[in-house]
């Protein structure tokens, strides 16, 4: 994260940028691609698993910010609206290709019995498999389609904290979220694809027989 | 504190316990739990190569001419509102 530096040459401020770009200052815009475009494609690469369309989901995403950026609160945090601008399209573009289901998240915790000992039956371990790369990208695919039926609430925390790395305070700065509720909602996210990656493990290959 | 069930390490503590933000004290019996409880530990490790999988999804690497692709994109765009 870049600090706000005060004197100096500095990087103009998120802030500058919208400023200057509503007020039709072309180069403002400019930079404002150069500073996020790597941001966006990641995370668009992420939820669409494919160059092309993350590439496409990437350039609508900007168009969108030219668009819209009039109706952006200067009140709040740039990244955080442009975050979700950038997440919603890469998401409208996958549901195109897989309709969206959005699963009870309840249904994927792990059970208990009344004493407190874990009461699932236990599936095969799977955590092993990953030490292989294409089995560890496969499953990497599949959880991100998980991830893609969860309740955006949840979706977006366990994005920003497990696949894009940011801060806690980052993503509570971002979502505008408290701490505790960030890792309630991260853990019960994790709990969730955990749960359906065990599921997949444990059945191998039945589908996928031909793409 | 003695009496923690796996219930209570795998639906409050875990997230405390991979983030570092535990304190000391509950870390020690908490790890201690785990060595004496399989299943806990199966849970622990599937959980954390849960997280690992996940980073897998970044890409390797940034397509180099896509700012300016973006700018063209956005150009061309631009003028049409729909
Ligand atoms: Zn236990």
């Amino acid at each position: 994260m870049k600090t706000d530096g005060s004197a100096a040459p500095a990087e103009p401020s998120d802030l500058d940028l919208v400023q200057r770009i509503k007020s039709g200052q072309e180069d403002a815009f400019e930079q404002m691609v150069d500073r996020y475009h790597a941001r966006v494609y990641s995370l668009s690469y992420g939820v669409l698993r494919n160059a092309e369309d993350a590439e496409e989901a990437t350039q609508d995403t900007f168009l969108t910010l030219y668009r819209k950026i009039g109706t952006f609160d200067e009140s709040k945090k740039f990244f955080s609206w442009f975050y979700r601008v950038a997440l919603n399209q890469a998401y409208s573009r996958a549901r195109r290709r897989r309709p969206a289901s959005t699963v009870p998240i309840e249904d994927y915790l792990p059970r208990f019995s009344s004493d407190g000992h874990i009461a699932s039956p236990e599936l095969p371990d799977w955590s092993a498999s990953i030490e292989d790369g294409a089995i560890a990208r496969e499953l990497a695919g599949r959880a991100g389609e998980f991830i893609a039926d969860l309740p955006p609430a949840y979706r977006d925390v366990i994005w920003m904290y497990d696949v894009e790395e940011m801060s806690t305070s980052d993503i509570a700065e971002t979502l505008e979220i408290s701490i505790p509720a960030l890792k309630s909602r991260l853990h019960r996210a994790r709990l969730y694809v955990r749960q359906r990656l065990a599921e997949i493990s444990q059945a191998p290959a039945q589908e996928e027989v031909s793409r | 504190m003695s009496d923690v069930t796996c219930k209570k390490f795998i639906l409050d503590l875990l997230v405390d316990y991979e983030d570092g933000t535990m304190p000391a004290e509950e870390r020690a019996l908490f790890q201690q739990h785990m060595e004496l409880c399989p299943p806990c530990l199966r849970f622990l490790t599937s959980y954390q190569a849960t997280g690992k999988t996940l980073k897998l999804l970044k890409p390797e690497e940034i397509p180099p001419d896509l700012a300016r692709s973006v700018l063209a994109f956005v150009r061309s765009r631009a003028g049409k509102k729909t």
